[in-house]
């Protein structure tokens, strides 16, 4: 014969989901109304437990970071397919502007390089899932200008295609978007070999 | 409803929410001052350390400014829900990320610190026999007993079963009730 309620009897009981043997000794038994009562006011007390305010100020690296991503998916989805256009349509330039040279030939296999390499820092950028990681502020500023300036590089891609300028200069875009591309994702390898993911 | 979210749904109104959900910066720094110390108390009840509840304030406000275009209602009250359901998502993954780095912190019966037996004769503060309590019997009980989630909200958010829920409760009462003695 059971003498008391359990725990996980007396909180089914104050939760409403005892069941009718709990229930009626928790009404008729001193002990386990005293334990009941025990918890109601221990429930009270945690609900009573001092509110904390955060330390420090977190909105202003919330708010770069959100602004960042924003702008990140800007570029992704214009950046995408104005790139792509723009990189198919270079090539044809390039391939067109100096028929035949060696220095045509050398230039066009550069950009191809280029790109290839721009592509490959992107797939290892998108590896590393940088939307979902925590960044302190001097990170995320630093990104933040990365990213600016990678933007600014690919308005200059997609202009100079509009205006089917030099090759050359096209090649020093992608070049620029490279190095900068390889700086963007040394900052987040940095920063997720830092945190330990 | 606790004061503390009372006093957020007196400061945001309906306005302010649909400006948010637009995606307006200033309107979610509003959301933000409002809810901060709502998140970042929860994420204090639940998580290891101070440094582990500011990120979790940290990821939760991302989680906001990134989803908030999805919420579904405008009410101040639907927004203090979704916010803390965020806030108890991120605050819960971030414990089970500390369970898998020390891998031997948790056991079924709980962790260490629940291994020490409470010094004869000393009646811990409440404050304290909540630190004392392992990270999931804490995590349980605050989420159940103070935040109102039902052991089915609590099941899932954790992957567990409600069972699990029901009895890391009871484990955690048992304990409080031990350590704090008579409560009178």
């Amino acid at each position: 014969m059971r003498k008391h309620c359990t725990m996980a009897e007396l909180l089914a009981v104050r939760d409403g989901q005892g069941n009718a043997w709990a229930q009626a000794h928790a009404d008729e038994c001193p002990y386990c109304r005293h334990e009941l009562d025990l918890i109601y006011r221990r429930v009270s007390a945690l609900r009573a437990l001092q509110a904390y305010r955060p330390p420090r100020d977190r909105w202003d690296v919330i708010r770069e970071q959100a602004r960042r991503e924003r702008r990140g998916r800007t570029i992704r989805r214009w950046g995408w397919n104005s790139l792509a256009a723009a990189a198919g349509i270079a090539l044809l330039i390039g391939i067109r502007s100096i028929p035949g040279t060696a220095a045509g030939e050398q230039q066009t296999a550069e950009l191809q390089d280029l790109m290839a390499q721009s592509r490959t820092l992107e797939a290892a950028l998108h590896s590393y899932d940088p939307n979902s990681r925590v960044l302190n502020g001097r990170a995320a500023g630093i990104i933040a200008d990365l990213e600016d300036r990678i933007a600014v590089v690919d308005a200059g891609i997609a202009q100079v295609d509009r205006e089917r300028a030099p090759n050359t200069e096209l090649v020093n875009l992608w070049r620029n978007r490279v190095d900068l591309m390889d700086a963007l994702v040394n900052v987040h390898v940095t920063r997720a070999n830092y945190v330990g993911f | 409803m606790t004061g503390a979210t009372a006093a957020v749904i007196g400061v945001l109104d309906d306005v302010a929410v649909e400006r948010a959900k637009t995606g307006d910066l200033d309107a979610l720094e509003r959301v933000y001052r409002s809810y901060e110390g709502l998140v970042y108390t929860m994420a204090r009840r639940i998580c290891r350390s101070e440094e582990d509840a500011e990120d979790v304030l940290q990821e939760t406000f991302l989680e906001v400014c990134r989803s908030i275009r999805g919420l579904r209602g405008t009410g101040p009250g639907s927004l203090t829900a979704w916010v803390k359901r965020i806030a108890a998502s991120k605050a819960l993954m971030r414990v089970r990320r500390e369970k898998y780095r020390d891998a031997d912190e948790f056991v079924e019966d709980g962790g260490a610190s629940a291994t020490k037996p409470p010094d004869l004769g000393l009646q811990l503060d409440l404050e304290t026999a909540l630190l004392r309590l392992p990270e999931t019997s804490r995590a349980v009980v605050w989420l159940h007993d103070v935040e109102g989630y039902t052991h089915e909200d609590i099941a899932e958010m954790m992957g567990k079963t409600v069972s699990f829920s029901k009895s890391q409760l009871a484990r955690a009462h048992t304990r409080l009730r031990g350590w704090l003695g008579g409560e009178s």
